[in-house]
This record gives structure tokens, C-alpha cells and sequence, in this order.
């Protein structure tokens, strides 16, 4: 047997279930070791993708693997990854690997249960990034939501069932919604081949339709806005990004992690891999549309962090700002504005699943969030405060941090689209600092709170274990933030075949702007 | 009467027979259930064996009232896997509670006769017979919790607005006699034919049969508005009951349809084609909406099973704007439904294996750490029902959308209002796993054993949940044959 021929993305995606499989069968103490070693051995299977990738193919996909399904409508089991795919893979395994390890503290009930629910959430992420089929994409879309689900609603805050199922219910009618826009699609491609379902759910042959003779008007309007409305709520886009603070400060610390460095993803790589090349011509009529809900969503996120009480909320919206330029470095439909909100996606996830991992190291010791209590961390728990404040730094977009690059992408992209925009966008990036380090100011100097002394010797600094979840994210964010060109390389190939056909279908004018 | 008409009806009369045989046996050994349900399961399988080789060619028996086409053989297999998990599922909860296992066999027996009748119907009398003979089963099973005022009251409001509900339809059945001279339904199909093809609007002899059939169908099949005999009926009745009146009469009622609306009055489609849509609008919205506010989940359940018709109706709806792929998909939700439906109710039925215990959530509170696999099983079946992936009602709600897709106009609108009413009924199904894995136990009782027969009813419908779901080819192929005998 050849060495390409083994089906590696099938064992990315599915190595998290047999390892699931195994935790059920197993006795609850070899949960943890289980889990960790299958999500690590996960994180060594994509690794290897990357070696075997070559960007040179440019838009192509590679190690893609076929198999017919259900053959009576043409749907198939059907993998393959480019680089835009393969980066936000490796972003999946390396914070699931992490997530899993900084659960084993926080974690103490039903330890089996969520090791479970955490690696059927990794096969999940996995799965939409690899699925070239729509049909197949939908289902692993959709298997996202369970163990989410269960993972917010079971092992978080007090609130968690409000919370979990507001997160549901967001999320349903965004993807029910697809649902019907992946059959109408499905449909119309039959339609147009003579009643022959070949293809009809296949991503290529559907992408090649859409460049050619592109799908109808109507039902184009009709398919992106049922995406659009499914891949917004997940972003979040304002104003569907209610459920997303809720979320946020209910899920135990790993959900955080997953939530912000993955599940929002998906929400903006559906746009750039299905939204935009299948329905260009609505994808273009939308725009200025979506640029607008960019900008009221970085602005109003960054505004709404400034006077957060609660740290996690504070980061919470601070996704939401930072969310806003990755759609709008989307749909500014630049190569720059693309390839920075790709670069922006990589970015916040490391950065804000950072955050969220450090905001877990507090509340572990003082089981509060409230910036107000705090003060003087720097003081008691230096090395905590210290880094600390290298992920405030790096989110707030310090240049040599990865944080820049991505925002100055996109601020570079949306100047050539519209000046107006990009001064906009850039006041922000001033307001995001601002936040940031007012809230840094409040936790880490000044005064030891009266709260924090209250503790005592409950409040010790950070311990390795805890560093070690940190470590790689923060190398990680320095070595993009150095070299962008290592990412930059994998993706420039999928942004420019996707920005082609935009162009192409629908020869859109740059300068709608003033 | 010829040899090969016996051969025909074959498993229709092997079915009585088995229903008498069980009686004889239960007169042998008296109250001993374990003869009863090993004689009726052995009799089921054969049964089932006998429906596929005879279902092989297709056949009319008793100078063409009689007949035996792809349809009827799936309805068949259907309705037998129906009635078989019901007698896996029944005694657990029967035996606790002083209740005979026989005479419930027995009933459920002779009510799938009935439904095997009305999927084999080539004449509108047959098809009547069969009505009632598979609910007049119906009725007593409602009501077999002698001693429990519920089941009383469900059984007689199930009995009254039933047996008025039939002789709606009898009546309308009546008017299309009287203008076709026929009750053959071929030659039902050529007359009313002839007759619209050269009037521009019905006659009122027609519209006055068709509102009367029309209504009668929507009462056994529980659409709204003239669903009100079902939460009562369902939540009175003994859990396995209820299980099983929520999907063996529905899919029953539904071979109704299908025999008489899409072949017998094949020629007006364009006219109950609107009244289809606002039926199946109407049912999925109001289903859900109801049941969004109860607490109690059998009765929860009871308007989820309204909904669930609404959403079979969406299927209905795109076969009568011309999708072969409606009927398919109405076939394959019917399927998935029955499997997924049945296996909450067992689970429901298991944990009230007390006598007393109540189907309000509270029930569920815990029962993720009080009997995991229980609980794990019933999010599978909640999650089925919601249609989430990879699961048989998923991929049954797939099929139903795409074939109202591709009719297009106010049937594709009606795809829009049936994904906005799956995620509101996310709510409701999610609300029981909620208790079940996100609240402590009310007490700390320890779990009851359930029998064997159970367990192995659930996996059944475990297994058929998630296959159904993860590779739906096998099926397709059957419901495409099935939908193509109806042409």
C-alpha cells in the first residue's frame, strides 16, 4: 500500500470517535489520559497534512477522498482540503488538544461524559472543514451543535440552560435555513443537468456550475441569504450575536476556547468557501450590506467591552469587534481583505482562546469574574499578570504580534475599497487598546483588592500545567505575527481562485463607495 | 374464490389467523404472557417472510377489490414492525400494573389486519372495512386502563370524535359513489376524470364528497384543526398504547390517502392540493406551538405527533404539485417516524415500570445518572425527532424538503415554515434532555429492571434510527418502488 493512499483525513475526523468509543467503554479514571492522548495523536495526523501539502497547487484540493453515499440524489462521502481548510484544521486540533488538557482541572463531574462530548465536537469542527460534499458538510455542521450543546448546558455556570439554549435555538434556524438552500441548489443543479443528480451536492462540480453558467438570479438571493443568515449567527455578525455573551460566560473554560478559536470560524469559512463562489452575483448585492453590519459590529463590540463588568463578557465582545473584521475583510472582496480576514480568523482564535484560558486560570482560584474586585494581580501572582498581558497585547493588535496582521490586512484592503471604511475600522483598532488595557490596568496594578487579600493563599500564581496549555499559543502568535508569509503561502491560493470567480460572474466595481 | 386469490391475500389471512391462534393460546395457558408473545412474534416474522415473497409480483384478488402492489408490501412490513415492538414494549408496563398481556396482543393483532386491509384496498368498501377494523382495535386499547379515569375518558373521546369522524368520511365516500357509479377505485379514478375534464369547476355533488372525505381523513390523521381528540386520547391511554396509536393509525390513515386521494380521486390533485398545503402549514405550526408550553412529555409528544403529521402533509402537498419525490419522502418520514416515535415512548414506558409514576418531566429529572443508557437512548430518539444528523428523522425531513423544494411556489414556502418549525421544536425535545442530564434526580430511588423484551425492542429501534439516517439507500429504493406502484 502506497503511503498516499491512506485515507488520512478520514482518520483526522474520525480518530476523535474511535477515541470517544474507547472512553465509553473504558472505566471513568481512564477518561482524561484517553482523551488527551487521542486528541493529541489527532493533532500529530494533521501535522502530518501539512507536510505532505504542497501550496504550489494553488485553489486545488488535495488528499481528497470519494466514496458514493447515497447514490439515488449523487451525494457522497467526499474529503478534501486546501489551504484554507488545512490551516483551520490544524487551529481545531492544536486548541482541542489544549482544551482537553486545561479541562483535567476545572473538569470534576461526569469526566467521562465530556471527554466524549468534547472529541464528537472535534470530529464535528473537523468534518465541516474537510466536507466537500454539501449534504455532508450540513451533517457535520449539525454535529457540532449536540455536544456543544450538552457541554455548555451540563458542566456550566448557573445560568447554562438559558444560555445552551438560546446557543441552540440561534443556531438552528440559521442551519435549518442552509438546509433548505442546500437542497434548492441541489435541485436547481439537477434541474439544469437534465434530472441527473450527478454532482448535484458535489462542492466542485456545484462551484464549476456557479462559474459557468451560474445558478438563477432569485434563487442565488434567496440561497445566499439562507447561508448568509446561517453562517452570521455563527460569526457573530450583529445583530445575531446575541446569544454569543450568554454562551460565553456560562460554558466552562474549554467551551470558551472551542467556542471562540473554532466554532465562530465556521461561520466565516462558509462564507469565503460556499457563500461567496456559489452565489457571487448575490454575494456582491449583499455587500455593502454586510460591510455596514462589519462596522456597527466592530463598534459596537469594542464599545459594549469597554464597560463590561465581567472579564469574560469583556472578551466575549471583544469577539464580536474582532469577528467584524473578518467579515469585513471578507466582503470588501480585496485579496489584502481576505487573506487578512483568514489571517484574522488563525489569530483570534489563538489570542481569544488564550484570553478565555487565562480568564479560567482566575476564576479557578477565585471563583469570580468581576474586573471590580480585582486589582493588583501583578503583585501577587507576577508571572500570571505577565502573561496576562502579552494576550491583552497581542489581541489588541501590538505590530510583531500575530494580532497586526490580520487587522492591518484588513485595514489595508478596506482602504482601497473605501477610505471612509478604513477610517472607521481603525479608530476601533484605538477603542480595542483602550479596553484592553483599561481592563489590564484595573486587574494587574494598583492596590491588592480587599477581595484578593480575602483569599489568601488560594490565590497561587500560574502553575505549569497551565502554562503548558498557554505556551504553544503564544509561540505560536509570536511566530505568525514574525513570518505571516508561512500562512499567507497556504492561503493565497483558495483567496484568489474564490476572489476569480467572484469577479468573473459578476465584474463587481470596487469604488461603490465614497 | 381461487387458489391464487388465497395466495394473494395470503398474509392478510395469515394475520387473522395468527390473532385467533393467540387467543387459542392464551385459552390453553391462561395468564402466562410468555407463550402469547413468543407465538405472536414467531407468527409476525412469518408473516413478514410471507409479505415479501408474496409482495415479489404484483397481484389482484376477488375480481379486483383486492391488491397487492409495491405499496402494499412496504405498508405491510411497516405496520408489522409497528405492531411487533408495541408487544416487545407492552409488558413491562402492563404486567405492573395488573393488566392482561394476551388480550392486548390480541387487540393490536386484529388492528393490523385492518391496517394491512387498507394498504391492499383496490375498492373503496375495503378500504372502509379496514378503516374500521384498524381503529375500532384502536378504541379499546385507549381504554384498557380499566380502572384509570384517564384512559376512560381518552378512550371515549378518541371512540366519539373516531366513530363521527368515520361516518364524515363514509358520507363522502357515499357522494363519490353516487356521481362514478363505482366504488372499484380504477374505475372511480376514469369517471371522475371523465367528469373534470370537461367542466371548468366541480361539481357541487364532487366538492361536497371531497370536503366530507377530506375532513374525515384529517380527524384519523390528526390534522389540525381536527386534532382535539389527540392529547387527550394519547395522554390517557397506557404509554405502550399511546405509542402505538401515534404511529400505527397515523401511517394507517396515511395508506388511506394514499390509496384513495392519490389514486382514487387522482383527477382533482389541482383542488385538494391548496387545502393539502394549509392543512400541513396549519398542523406543523400549531403542533409545535402547543406543544412548546407541556409538561408533561406523553402529552408533549401527542401535539409533537401533530406536528410530525404536518410535516408528512409538506410531502403530500409536493406529490399533489407533481413530485413523484413527495410521496417518497412522505413513505420514508412515515418510516423514520414510526421507529424514532416508538422508541421514546418505550423509553417513557420504561421508566413508568412503577405503577404511579407519572410522564410529567419531572419524571426525567436525572435520568443521565440514574440510568445512563436510558438517557442516552432517549436523546438519541429526541434528537431523531428534532432532525438533527446523522438520524432517521433527519434525513425523513430531508427528503420532505427537497421534494417541496422542487414543486416550488406555495409548496416551497411550506419548506421554509417546516424548518422554522423543527427549530422551535428543538425547544421542546431539547427541554427533556435538559432534565434528564442537566438536573439532579427528584429522588434516590433505586432504577427498576427492565425486561429483556424491552431492551431488545429499544435497540431495534435504536438501530433502525441510526441506520435510517446513516445510510438511507436500501430504503429509498424500496419507498421509490413503492411510490412508483401508485404512479
Amino acid at each position: 500500500m502506497n503511503v498516499s493512499d491512506i485515507p488520512i483525513l478520514t482518520l483526522v475526523t474520525f480518530v476523535p470517535l474511535v477515541g470517544a468509543i474507547l472512553i465509553a467503554l473504558s472505566p471513568e479514571r481512564g477518561a482524561r489520559p484517553l482523551a488527551l492522548g487521542t486528541a493529541i495523536v489527532t493533532w500529530v495526523l494533521s501535522l502530518f497534512l501539512v507536510l505532505g501539502f504542497s501550496p504550489g497547487r494553488g485553489g486545488l484540493f488535495q488528499y481528497v477522498e470519494v466514496a458514493s453515499w447515497i447514490p439515488a440524489f449523487g451525494i457522497q462521502y467526499k474529503l478534501g482540503v486546501d489551504g484554507l481548510s488545512l490551516v483551520l484544521v490544524v487551529l481545531t486540533t492544536t486548541l482541542s488538544w489544549i482544551s482537553i488538557l486545561a479541562s483535567f482541572g476545572p473538569i470534576r463531574t461526569r469526566i467521562k461524559e465530556y471527554m466524549i462530548s468534547f472529541l464528537i465536537l472535534e470530529l464535528g469542527m473537523i468534518g465541516v472543514f474537510v466536507a466537500l460534499d454539501t449534504f455532508l458538510f450540513y451533517i457535520f455542521w449539525e454535529v457540532v451543535l449536540v455536544p456543544m450543546y450538552l457541554i455548555i448546558g451540563i458542566w456550566g455556570g448557573a445560568n447554562r440552560i438559558y444560555a445552551t439554549i438560546k446557543f441552540v435555538l440561534y443556531t438552528l434556524v440559521g442551519s435549518l435555513l442552509m438546509l433548505v438552500a442546500i437542497l434548492a441548489v441541489a435541485f436547481a443543479f439537477q434541474a439544469a443537468h437534465g434530472g441527473d443528480w450527478t454532482g448535484a451536492f458535489d462542492y466542485e462540480a456545484l462551484r464549476g456550475f456557479a462559474g459557468t453558467s451560474g445558478f438563477a438570479e432569485g434563487l442565488q438571493l434567496f440561497a445566499f441569504a439562507a447561508f448568509f443568515l446561517a453562517f452570521a449567527i455563527k460569526v457573530p455578525m450583529f445583530p445575531f450575536h446575541t446569544w454569543l455573551p450568554d454562551a460565553h460566560v456560562e460554558a466552562p473554560t474549554a467551551g470558551s476556547v472551542i467556542l471562540a478559536g473554532v466554532l465562530l470560524k465556521l461561520g466565516g469559512y462558509g462564507f469565503i468557501r460556499y457563500a461567496l463562489p456559489l452565489f457571487p452575483n448575490a454575494a456582491v448585492t449583499f455587500g455593502p450590506l454586510i460591510i455596514v453590519l462589519s462596522l456597527i459590529a466592530i463598534i459596537y463590540g469594542a464599545i459594549v467591552a469597554l464597560v463590561q463588568p465581567d472579564l469574560k463578557k469583556l472578551v466575549a465582545y471583544s469577539s464580536v469587534s474582532h469577528m467584524g473584521f473578518v467579515t469585513l475583510g471578507i466582503f470588501i472582496f480585496g485579496e489584502q481583505g481576505m487573506q487578512g480576514a483568514i489571517l484574522q480568523m488563525v489569530n483570534h482564535g489563538l489570542i481569544t482562546g488564550a484570553l478565555f484560558l487565562l480568564v479560567g486560570v482566575i476564576y479557578e482560584r477565585t471563583h469570580d469574574r468581576t474586573i471590580a474586585k480585582m486589582g493588583g494581580l501583578a503583585e501577587r501572582t507576577p508571572v500570571y499578570a505577565a502573561i496576562f498581558g502579552f494576550f491583552l497585547f497581542a489581541s489588541a493588535g501590538l505590530p510583531g504580534l500575530s494580532g497586526f496582521v490580520g487587522e492591518f490586512l484588513v485595514l489595508v484592503g478596506s482602504f482601497d475599497f473605501s477610505p471612509l471604511v478604513a477610517f472607521v475600522a481603525t479608530f476601533v483598532m484605538i477603542l480595542g487598546a483602550a479596553y484592553l488595557l483599561w481592563m489590564f490596568q484595573r486587574v494587574a496594578f494598583g492596590e491588592v483588592s480587599d477581595f484578593l487579600k480575602g483569599l489568601g493563599g488560594h490565590l497561587t500564581d500560574i502553575k505549569p500545567v497551565e502554562i503548558l496549555t498557554l505556551a504553544p499559543l503564544g509561540a505560536l502568535i509570536v511566530v505568525f505575527g514574525l513570518f505571516p508569509g508561512l500562512l499567507l503561502d497556504l492561503i493565497a491560493g483558495p483567496v484568489a481562485s474564490v476572489l476569480d470567480d467572484v469577479a468573473r460572474a459578476s465584474a463587481i466595481q470596487i469604488a461603490l463607495w465614497p | 374464490m381461487a387458489w391464487s386469490d388465497i395466495v394473494t391475500i395470503g398474509p392478510f389471512a395469515a394475520a387473522v389467523i395468527l390473532a385467533g391462534l393467540v387467543l387459542i393460546v392464551d385459552l390453553v395457558r391462561p395468564n402466562r404472557s410468555g407463550p402469547v408473545i413468543a407465538v405472536s412474534l414467531v407468527g409476525l416474522a412469518a408473516i413478514a417472510g410471507l409479505t415479501v415473497v408474496t409482495g415479489q409480483t404484483d397481484a389482484t384478488a376477488f375480481g379486483g377489490s383486492y391488491r397487492v402492489d409495491a405499496l402494499t408490501t412496504f405498508l405491510d412490513l411497516l405496520f408489522i414492525a409497528i405492531v411487533a415492538l408495541t408487544i416487545l414494549f407492552a409488558p413491562d408496563y402492563l404486567a405492573p400494573r395488573g393488566l392482561p398481556t394476551a388480550e392486548f396482543t390480541v387487540i393490536l393483532l386484529f388492528a393490523l389486519t385492518g391496517a394491512m386491509l387498507i394498504s391492499a384496498s383496490a375498492d373503496l368498501l375495503v378500504l372502509f372495512i379496514g378503516l374500521e377494523l384498524m381503529v375500532i382495535p384502536g378504541y379499546l386499547l385507549a381504554g384498557y386502563h380499566k380502572s384509570d379515569g384517564f384512559s376512560t375518558e381518552g378512550a371515549i373521546k378518541y371512540f366519539l370524535l373516531g366513530s363521527f369522524s368515520s361516518a364524515i368520511f363514509l358520507f363522502g365516500l357515499a357522494f363519490v359513489w353516487g356521481l362514478t357509479g363505482s366504488t372499484r377505485i380504477d374505475e372511480v379514478a376514469l369517471r371522475l376524470g371523465e367528469i373534470v375534464s370537461g367542466a371548468s369547476t366541480l361539481s357541487p355533488g364532487l366538492a361536497m364528497g371531497l370536503a366530507f372525505l377530506t375532513t374525515g381523513v384529517a380527524f384519523k390523521i390528526a390534522a389540525v384543526p381536527f386534532h382535539y381528540w389527540t392529547p387527550d386520547a394519547y395522554q390517557g391511554s397506557p404509554t405502550p398504547v399511546t405509542g402505538y396509536l401515534s404511529v400505527g393509525p397515523k401511517i394507517g390513515a396515511f395508506a388511506l390517502i394514499l390509496r384513495l386521494f392519490v389514486e382514487a380521486l387522482a383527477s382533482v390533485t389541482d383542488e385538494w392540493l391548496i387545502v393539502i398545503v394549509i392543512l400541513a402549514a396549519t398542523t406543523m405550526t400549531l403542533g409545535n406551538l402547543v406543544a412548546l408550553t407541556q409538561n408533561n412529555v406523553k402529552r408533549m409528544l401527542a401535539y409533537s405527533s401533530i406536528a410530525h403529521t404536518g410535516y408528512m402533509l409538506v410531502g403530500l402537498a409536493a406529490y399533489a404539485a407533481g413530485r413523484e419525490e413527495g410521496l417518497e419522502g412522505l413513505l420514508y418520514y412515515g418510516a423514520a417516524y414510526s421507529f424514532m416515535n416508538l422508541g421514546a415512548f418505550a423509553v417513557i414506558a420504561a421508566l413508568q415500570k412503577r405503577a404511579g409514576v407519572t410522564s410529567s418531566l419531572d419524571t426525567f429529572a436525572g435520568l443521565g445518572r440514574r440510568e445512563p443508557l436510558l438517557g442516552i437512548l432517549m436523546t438519541l430518539f429526541l434528537l431523531s425527532l428534532t432532525g438533527i444528523p446523522p438520524t432517521a428523522g433527519f434525513f425523513g425531513k430531508a427528503y420532505v424538503i427537497l421534494a417541496a423544494v422542487q414543486a416550488g411556489g406555495a409548496v416551497g414556502i411550506l419548506a421554509v415554515i417546516a424548518v422554522l418549525n423543527a427549530a422551535a421544536a428543538a425547544f421542546y425535545y431539547l427541554r427533556v434532555v435538559v432534565y434528564m442530564f442537566m438536573r439532579e434526580p427528584q429522588s434516590d430511588e433505586a432504577a427498576p429492571k427492565h425486561g429483556r423484551l424491552l431492551w431488545g425492542g429499544l435497540w431495534v429501534a435504536t438501530a433502525l434510527t441510526i441506520l435510517l439516517g446513516l445510510i438511507p439507500g436500501p430504503l429509498l429504493e424500496i419507498v421509490g418502488d413503492a411510490a412508483r406502484a401508485l404512479g
